[in-house]
């Protein structure tokens, strides 16, 4: 790292302080968020309690002792738990204005899905095209989900950082590591 | 004494060149964490799990309690100079140390944060060598309805204490606890929760979940909101104390300690609840009060030794009762157990010599972390430096490796990316992640012990309530999640017969947890 790259990145307080206040401006998003992201999981755990229950009556019964009392007891405590938080964050959904910006922007759903895609991808073509290809291909692609500029240094950086982990944890550590028909 | 014996052979074990280095690259390593943002020690520990299982168990747990205490010492940087904790018990010092370092005393700010966390951790690691082994003696005679009290403590504690607020500590317990329960029950041999999908019969592995939750979580979140812009500022000269700096710095150093070593033992709080104590404690005794939130040397000097004071802390119950209080804690015992060693009073008596090894290294651990810390404060903060990108890219990459190395098959990456999911959910949502990742570690030890209680009685609950011990653990259990729910009530009620609405410094930590 040179100087100049560290002077980029130490900015002075005035442009701090316009940053502050650009963060106000999304504090309102922030908590409507952050209540509908409650609503979701509150959402969930109404599912999932019913769901664990119902697991839960298919095993043999065995009394105090059997396998089927603790996942009722958690089905009906996250039953509840799951109703509480849907309706306390249905409260804050309320008291909240609508923020002037959408809560989430689709390119934002869309960043994530393509994430969640690329590691999926990652998944299954593990086998295929061998560990540093894989890894190297996933490092690019999420840092340029991130928001790193194109150009050869990313790749390059991928690149070694994949081939290093192989070299240290297949080679000297002994994890087998997928290989391509490369055999890397 | 007894004790002083025991440690001397510990140092002894801990001394050899082998465990030396191990200390050595555990600290570094866990430094290194501390100080990128998005990385914890929960996290580095979970990922090196499955790599280091052939690693004999002292040098691997030697490796992982450098991590821990280096992480600490790390965090610290983090915050101070960036303002953004790389872990959470470092949020309080952020508030004093960035102040700091904006006024051009970062070198200062980083001095007192790595001597007080030097002062903190040893003197914290002496009251573990004391104070564990009577603890250990005292716990030899808890069965297992004692256990289950005590778990109820735990599970209730975290929840209130550990999250934004109580129903969201819950909630992120109940998931942790739920996703325990997946898999093929190991008294019974029932399936649960597994859906017929095959490769769920071993249950979930704790490292893809840990991994999951907390490194994709950080990434899906990133890449949802951005990186977002973050200012490092410089640090200017050698991380020294003048002598009043230091004058100022000591006595918040030992009082920081005195708040955090004896919370951090209990079986309830982790680092969170002392460094809060120890700010506001700070805050009221000092002669420089106006320089509060200004940058005050007092400031970070209390909170960081509170912060490792209470990791020493939180290390005593863990040893010697098998119950973690923090995120990385259950995931070190989680370390135990991948080496057959189920912490607990037992542990001092079968596996005595790994105990005071791994004790010794403490000690040796903090003496390196200074050394580390204090000439080299200026290597460890171009760290910060390296573009945010590239360190959220690297962790994922790292994730995917851990989870592949824990699981070995497609499926597990899968299982990885689905959790990553829920983990960006709970960080928006405001779900803290370390009650879910200590219900998913201590979750089916609790019901083991449940089970035998209920053996025990055949079937008779009162077994629960046997004990003068039990009733006091199961009031205390009620109480934590009692208090939260009236505690603003009360407040409320009591402002609006004060009729002039003075907020109270101390009303509760209300922050994001790691």
């Amino acid at each position: 790292m040179t100087k100049a790259d560290e002077g980029g990145l130490v900015t002075t307080e005035a442009n701090e302080q316009v940053a502050d206040s650009a963060e106000h401006e999304t504090d309102l998003g922030r908590d409507r968020r952050a209540a509908l992201s409650s609503l979701i999981f509150g959402g969930l755990m109404v599912v999932a309690g019913p769901v664990m229950i119902v697991d839960a009556r298919g095993l043999p019964d065995a009394g105090a002792m059997g396998p089927a009392v603790a996942p009722l007891a958690l089905g009906v405590l996250l039953g509840l738990t799951g109703f509480w938080l849907v309706l306390r964050s249905l409260r804050e959904l309320r008291s909240t204005p609508a923020a002037r910006e959408r809560t989430m922007p689709g390119r934002a759903a869309l960043k994530v899905g393509a994430l969640a895609g690329v590691l999926v991808a990652f998944a299954l073509l593990l086998p295929v095209v061998g560990y540093v290809v894989g890894s190297a291909v996933l490092f690019v692609a999420t840092a340029l989900l991130l928001g790193a500029p194109h150009g050869w240094r990313l790749y390059a950086c991928g690149w070694s950082l994949a081939a290093l982990a192989f070299v240290t944890f297949d080679r000297l550590i002994g994890l087998t590591l997928p290989t391509g028909p490369w055999g890397f | 004494m007894e004790q002083i014996t025991l440690l001397l052979e510990g140092f002894a074990g801990a001394l050899t060149p082998m465990h030396l280095l191990w200390a050595l690259i555990g600290v570094t390593i866990g430094t290194a964490v501390g100080v990128l943002p998005g990385i914890g020690p929960a996290l580095t520990v979970a990922l090196l799990l499955p790599i280091t299982f052939r690693l004999e168990a002292s040098s691997a747990l030697i490796l992982f309690a450098g991590i821990y205490y280096g992480g600490m010492y790390g965090g610290s940087t983090t915050s101070i100079l960036l303002n953004t904790p790389g872990e959470s018990a470092s949020i309080i010092a952020a508030i004093e140390g960035n102040k700091m370092a904006r006024a051009g005393r970062a070198a200062s700010a980083l001095a007192t944060a790595a001597i007080g966390s030097f002062v903190a951790g040893t003197i914290g690691t002496v009251g573990l060598t004391f104070l564990a082994p009577a603890v250990a003696g005292f716990a030899t005679s808890f069965g297992p309805p004692e256990y289950v009290a005590l778990m109820a403590v735990a599970f209730t504690t975290v929840s209130a204490l550990l999250g934004p607020n109580l129903l969201k500590g819950m909630a992120g317990l109940l998931a942790g606890l739920t996703i325990g329960l997946i898999g093929i029950d190991s008294q019974t041999g029932q399936p649960r929760l597994t859906f017929g999908v095959d490769s769920l019969l071993d249950g979930i592995d704790v490292v893809i979940v840990v991994v999951a939750l907390f490194a994709l979580g950080e990434t899906f979140s990133r890449v949802m909101t951005g990186i977002g812009h973050s200012t490092v500022q410089p640090v200017r000269g050698r991380a020294l104390l003048s002598r009043s700096d230091l004058r100022r710095s000591w006595p918040a150093w030992l009082r920081g300690t005195a708040l955090g070593f004896p919370i951090g033992s209990l079986p309830a709080g982790g680092a969170e609840i002392p460094t809060f104590l120890s700010y506001t404690t700070e805050k009221r005794l000092s002669r420089h009060r106006h320089e509060f939130g200004r940058g005050a040397i007092e400031g970070v000097a209390g909170p960081e030794a509170a912060n490792n004071a209470a990791a020493a802390g939180v290390l005593v119950p863990l040893l010697t009762i098998g119950l973690p209080t923090s995120a990385t804690a259950a995931v070190i015992l989680t370390a135990f157990q991948s080496y057959g060693l189920q912490p607990g009073p037992a542990l001092f008596e079968e596996s005595g010599p790994l105990v005071w090894t791994l004790i010794a290294s403490l000690y040796v651990g903090n003496v390196m972390l200074l050394l580390l810390n204090l000439p080299l404060a200026k290597v460890w903060a171009r760290l910060l430096t390296i573009p945010p990108y590239a360190i959220y890219a690297a962790v994922l990459m790292f994730a995917a490796l851990g989870a592949y190395a824990a699981g070995g098959t497609t499926t597990d990456l899968i299982v990885l990316c689905v959790l990553g999911l829920l983990g960006l959910l709970m960080r928006e949502a405001g779900i803290p992640l370390a009650p879910a990742v200590v219900g998913l570690i201590l979750g089916p030890i609790a019901e083991q012990q449940l089970r035998r209680a209920l053996v025990l009685s055949e079937g008779d609950l009162s077994i629960l309530v046997s004990g003068p011990i039990t009733v006091v653990l199961w009031v205390v259990a009620v109480l934590s999640l009692v208090v939260p729910v009236l505690l603003p009530v009360v407040r409320k009620r009591r402002s609006t017969l004060a009729g002039t609405a003075t907020t109270n410094g101390s009303s509760g930590p209300g922050r994001k947890s790691e």
